[in-house]
């Protein structure tokens, strides 16, 4: 009887193979071809701009403190008031994120009272040197007309287009002090045209047409 | 402290120097002394400021303090004439912001006819005690009572037209007032000359028997 | 029934006794009911002005709403802190203070240490009713050169305006206008110049009103913040240095009320940028011609201790070490007395008082005592410029009711506050003190008043010009006062530990004389043979230097052409040095002169502990790592010995603390350890219980002579002089006065001359200030500025109108 059983089984093998031929295929030609990541997904930040081109960060150092990894570094200085890096009185004079220690919780993005820092779906980072892994300021801030930079832009590896879109995150705390809100999924307006308006949902209604119901599609 | 040389009259000089010996504390002469600085003026300057705050021994961001508390302390310039419109209760029931809204309009455009010289200050006042004869103004501190839109503008173009040395409040009333809430049963005939609080023989600044035990009357 | 002295009163339903007397909000606070406030502060008067402190309490005619800052406890008072009343009072109340705040949180420097942010989140509706446009003022605007003020942010709370008024006595700023348009500012041209100005960023409950210095510089959460000490002046005042990545960013004044009860001068706040100064010295130089060059430790170790060993110890002396720890001082002290063989060392440098009366006076007060004396008799350097914190103090109790002398050869910061203020002629000291002894006519009142015990006596010398020996008379006579508490005015940063050390010609460490046979036996025993021939002080030295009898000497933080009474013999004397070695972290006139100059570490950078003027120890807490290859003058000296073929065991500070435990006899038992968990943050005053002091001087009455001459000199003290930490912090620089000649109006008429004219003083030219407060016969110069530097402390100066050349 087993040795019946024994003489089937490379049969049975290849039954699998031939059942799986026609079923879709799921890879794909990485890098040359590249998946669509779900919307919330958690990829590389970008540090985002106005639309009259100034910085949107203000040097308040939230997203450092609030971060578990301990892996961004910002020092706050003074806007020269003549030529301002950033509206208000105080700007990110430094900015850095050791991508190596970050865990993409978008704690930082949660946090910053400016939508300056957000994530996009970017998350080809690696490097062969450690150093290279500390993202400056020149590396995570878009270009005034929404470009956005990276430190090996020519790698095969990378889409920047993928830098251009935000992803969506769950809110933990409520704008306007608001318990509706909690729980709220918010789009962050990263770089997709470059300036963009300030945070939506403030208006006080939680399903207003900018709050939560616009995706990109 | 840097010795304030004054620019005060001798009469004024003198009168502070007996309102000062009346009290135990330099500093409780602060207030008759503002209204000295006033008389001088026409208002309080910063040099009054730093003339009393050296008379009184303190500071003179101190003096500033107090003389910017009490409204009826001007600090910039007046003009000739001060016209108040009272703005509370009674008289705002009784359309005082018609009346203020048309002496304002009417002095725009004296003030562009005449802006060289701004004869006319106007100010809206909470209750000046007039709430039977609602709306009530006053001019230089001198009353009418019952104004309309119609006459507050007559006498703003009467002030203008025939710059009156003394303001008195019985022709005032007459000319401009409506019906007065109670027989006054004197009339003034002494009225006010600048647009100082006319109180009159003011125990212990207007009078020279200070000092002479009556300060307190 | 509650004990004496304290009542009982209910809280939320729980009975606690609490001191009589205290406000309802402290009361409620020590047994753990925390009242939200703004406006009340523990060392400021009552004002009730933000309202945010209410509470019911129960009364005769049912439970009303009542400000817990203003009301003292009473006994059998009901409280509620928690009610539906009390919360929806309080919640009105933020929604109030919050009308015209701005929502700046993420750039203010305030935020994340912001009470009004805190007590929001806790005590807030979380949402606002008003909808109303925020009003907007310009911001910031400077109110001095070292604060800044965002009026929007102000909640009107007082607290900047009674530090001030009440604290600083400089009453430059105040509420303006009123309602809603009532703002915080100055008087036009009018500045916030207060040497306290720093307090009231500290005390601001929101971020109103910031230091220059630190916007922007880091948020709190970033910030360690490590206990300290302000080593700038002698009263040496607890702070909390503030850094942020091996940087100090702040310096805040921490609560120490035996000290400086939280407050702290601008010179203690802001001199720390002085420390990151491009112009520190942070590698070892030697000569090389005309300049230096640099080199490295080992290198000017070896050199070093070639030179220094190359000569008979005693002709080796060292100048300084009064800027260090108490562990840096000792080391030197004992390089000197062990390694060296030398007695030559000396801590003052001219300046000073006498070594036993400093260090070891009897009925020595604490700086506390000054708050329940009857009477104050100041004797000594204007306490306004020399040692700010000590002002505050003596300004304290003359606000609680005690009466102040002030004996001054030119107008003083305490003057306008004293009782009886008396002004002599420079030089003639001793003769108003005989009048004040012997109850000369007109001098009844004064002496009526010290009369009045307990009398708290600050004892100095008034300037450099004064005779030290001044000082010795003034004390004796203060002993005589009823109940008398002295207290030594020296104001060099640690100059009482250095003494304590041993770094004085006729001291030995722990407060033990060289007279001292047994003292010194004992010494001997743990140190091996001292060295036999009496010391010379900074003076002797640098004629000895001249002479030749002395060759070598060290500079430990000393710049003795800036800081001896003679900047001539000081220059001559460093010339004539066959080697010179300094420590010092700032290139200074004298370490120009010197063979070797050895990087050393700020108060920063070192650990240790450090003796005040009353004789109390602290904990002095490394904040960040030296400079460069900067260390500590105690590390150093260790290596130096080693290289000399000697052990000085000083290679770690903890160390040295052990041994001055062991072998000071009035260190006895006053470790770190010790300070750390016996005697707390306050720090204890030597000798501690258990421990003696061998040596108790008792001042004697000497004879002083007077000073005559056509002019006599006062060399007043400032604040901001052209000191080394001053003129190399970017932030006080420049707050030094220019310089003048201050002389009495009939002194200048005789001399023919007005104000501004150029006047020559002992060969230097100042302009002329016409000052009735000086004294006739007599001028007053300010001292150590970059104008005045030149002039020698002779008592008796030669003042010549210039001719000729406008």
């Amino acid at each position: 009887m087993s040795w019946f059983a024994d003489l089937l089984g490379p049969f049975r093998g290849f039954a699998v193979t031939l059942r799986q031929v026609t079923r879709p295929r799921v890879t794909i030609k990485y890098p040359d071809e590249k998946r669509v990541k779900p919307d919330r997904f958690h990829g590389r930040h970008v540090l985002n701009r106005n639309l009259d081109g100034t910085e949107k960060c203000i040097g308040c150092e939230l997203c450092a403190g609030v971060c578990p990894a301990k892996c961004i570094y910002v020092r706050g200085a003074d806007n020269p008031p003549d030529n301002p890096v950033s509206e208000g009185e105080r700007y990110g004079f430094v900015y850095e994120i050791n991508m190596l220690r970050c865990i993409f919780c978008a704690l930082c993005v949660e946090a910053c009272p400016t939508e300056a820092i957000t994530m996009t779906h970017l998350f080809e980072m690696s490097t062969t040197n450690r150093d290279d892994a500390i993202y400056t300021k020149d590396d995570l801030l878009v270009e005034p007309d929404g470009t956005p930079n990276h430190p090996q832009p020519d790698s095969k590896l990378i889409d920047l287009n993928e830098l251009k879109i935000g992803d969506g995150w769950m809110r933990a705390t409520s704008p306007s002090g608001r318990a509706a809100y909690a729980g709220v999924v918010q789009w962050t307006p990263s770089a997709r045209t470059g300036a963009l308006p300030a945070e939506r949902g403030q208006s006080g209604q939680v399903n207003d047409e900018d709050s939560g119901e616009e995706t990109d599609g | 402290m840097t010795a304030v040389i004054s620019n005060w009259s001798h009469d004024n000089q003198e009168r502070a120097k007996r309102i000062i010996a009346s009290y135990p504390e330099k500093r409780s002469a602060l207030m008759p002394l503002l209204y000295i600085a006033s008389l001088e003026h026409a208002y309080v300057s910063d040099d009054a400021m730093r003339e009393v705050a050296e008379l009184t021994g303190i500071t003179p961001v101190q003096v500033q303090s107090v003389a910017s508390f009490y409204t009826m302390f001007k600090r910039g310039g007046v003009g000739d004439y001060l016209v108040s419109v009272c703005t509370s209760i009674s008289c705002y029931l009784g359309g005082a912001d018609d009346v203020l809204a048309a002496v304002e309009s009417s002095i725009g455009d004296v003030a562009g006819e005449a802006a060289a010289e701004r004869p006319i200050t106007v100010e809206h006042v909470e209750c000046i005690g007039a709430c039977g004869g609602a709306p009530a103004v006053q001019v230089n501190y001198e009353l009418i009572e019952g104004v309309t839109p119609e006459k507050a503008v007559a006498l703003i173009k009467w002030l203008t037209a025939t710059r009156p040395e003394v303001i008195l409040t019985d022709e005032m009333q007459q000319l401009f007032g409506g019906r007065r809430s109670f027989e006054w049963g004197s009339t003034d005939s002494e009225g006010a000359v600048r647009p100082i609080p006319a109180f009159g023989p003011y125990g212990s600044v207007g009078g020279g028997s200070v000092g002479g035990g009556s300060a307190g009357r | 029934m509650a004990e004496h002295g304290t009542v009982s009163i209910i809280i939320n339903g729980v009975e606690h006794d609490v001191p009589e007397g205290e406000r309802l909000i402290t009361a409620a606070e020590r047994v753990g009911e925390y009242i939200p406030r703004f406006c009340h502060h523990d060392k400021l008067a009552p004002v009730g002005k933000c309202r945010m402190c209410l509470v019911e309490v129960e009364g005769p005619r049912g439970s009303a709403l009542t400000t817990s800052c203003t009301v003292p406890v009473t006994d059998g008072m009901v409280v509620h802190t928690e009610t539906d009343v009390v919360k929806k009072a309080q919640e009105g109340i933020l929604e109030f203070l919050l009308l015209n705040h701005p929502l700046d949180c993420s750039v203010c420097d305030k935020g994340g240490e912001c009470p009004l942010q805190d007590q929001a989140l806790a005590f807030g509706a979380g949402e606002s009713r008003f909808i109303e446009e925020k009003r907007t003022f310009t911001k910031p605007i400077p109110v001095s050169e070292l604060v800044l003020l965002d009026r929007e942010r102000c909640v009107v709370c007082d607290r900047c305006v009674r530090v001030a008024d009440d604290i600083a006595g400089d009453p430059l700023l105040e509420f303006i206008d009123r309602g809603s348009y009532v703002q915080i500012n100055t008087f036009p041209n009018e500045p916030f110049s207060s040497y306290f100005s720093g307090n009231t960023v500290q005390v601001c409950p929101v971020g109103a009103l910031t230091s220059v210095d630190y916007r922007f510089k880091a948020r709190p959460w970033d910030l360690e913040s490590v206990r300290s000490v302000s080593l700038v002046d002698s009263v040496q005042s607890s702070v909390d240095v503030h850094t942020s990545r091996g940087k100090i960013l702040r310096v805040y004044g921490a609560e120490n009320d035996a000290v400086n009860e939280g407050w702290l001068s601008d010179k203690d706040r802001f001199i720390f940028s002085a420390f990151r100064s491009p112009d520190r010295i942070t590698t070892p130089l030697v000569r090389d011609g005309d300049g230096f060059k640099e080199t490295s430790w080992s290198e000017a170790v070896e050199l070093v201790a070639m030179r220094l060993g190359g000569h008979v110890g005693t002709e080796v002396g060292a100048i300084g070490g009064a800027n260090g720890t108490n562990e840096e001082a000792f080391a030197l002290a004992k390089f000197m007395r062990t390694v060296v063989g030398s007695p030559h060392i000396d801590a003052q440098l001219g300046d000073g008082l006498d070594p036993h009366l400093a260090s070891s006076i009897t009925a020595r007060g604490t700086i506390s005592d000054l708050d329940a004396a009857s009477t104050i008799l100041v004797w000594g350097p204007d306490l306004k410029e020399t040692l700010p914190v000590l002002y505050l103090r003596v300004r304290k109790a003359v606000r609680n009711g005690a009466a102040l002398v002030v004996v001054s050869p030119y107008s003083t910061g305490l003057d306008s506050i004293a009782t009886h203020s008396l002004r002599y002629r420079a030089g003639s000291g001793p003769e108003i003190l005989r009048k004040l002894a012997h109850g000369d006519a007109g001098y009844e009142a004064v002496t009526e008043t010290l009369a009045n015990g307990p009398v708290v006596a600050l004892v100095g010398r008034s300037s450099i010009t004064e005779n030290p020996m001044l000082a010795e008379a003034v004390a004796a006579f203060a002993r005589s006062l009823p109940h008398a508490k002295l207290l030594p005015l020296l104001t060099r940063a640690n100059v009482f530990g250095a003494l304590d050390m041993g770094l004085a010609p006729t001291l030995l460490p722990g407060r033990v004389s060289t007279g001292d046979a047994a003292g010194v036996s004992l010494l001997e025993d743990s140190w091996g043979p001292l060295p036999e021939s009496a010391g010379k002080d900074t003076m002797a030295m640098l004629e000895a230097l001249i002479d030749r009898d002395l060759v070598a000497v060290i500079l430990a933080g000393a710049d003795p052409i800036r800081d001896c009474p003679d900047p001539a013999v000081a220059e001559s004397a460093l010339d004539a040095a066959e080697f010179v070695v300094a420590f010092d972290a700032f290139m200074t006139d004298s370490t120009r002169k010197a063979h070797v100059v050895l990087p050393a570490a700020l108060w920063g950078e070192v650990d240790g502990t450090v003796t005040n003027l009353e004789g109390r120890v602290q904990r002095l807490r490394r904040s960040v790592q030296p400079r460069g290859m900067s260390i500590s003058v105690s590390a150093a000296l260790d290596d130096i010995a080693r290289a000399m073929g000697a052990e000085l065991g000083a290679a770690d500070w903890q160390l040295i603390n052990k041994e001055i435990a062991a072998v000071a006899p009035a260190y006895a038992g006053m470790t770190a350890d010790y300070l750390t968990f016996e005697a707390g943050e306050e720090g204890a005053v030597v000798p501690i219980p258990g421990a003696t002091q061998p040596l108790g001087h008792i001042p004697v009455e000497v004879n002083v002579p007077v000073v005559t001459g056509r002019f006599t000199l006062h060399l007043a003290p400032a604040l901001y002089d052209a000191g080394v930490l001053v003129r190399n912090s970017h932030m006080l620089e420049g707050f030094a006065d220019p310089g003048v000649v201050r002389m009495h109006p009939r002194d200048a008429a005789s001399l023919a001359v007005a104000d501004g004219d150029l006047i020559d003083a002992e060969g230097v030219g100042l302009p002329v200030k016409i000052d009735p407060e000086v004294p006739e016969r007599s001028v007053v110069i300010t001292r150590n500025l970059d104008t005045t530097r030149g002039i020698a402390a002779s008592a008796d100066i030669r003042v010549e109108t210039v001719r000729g050349e406008p």
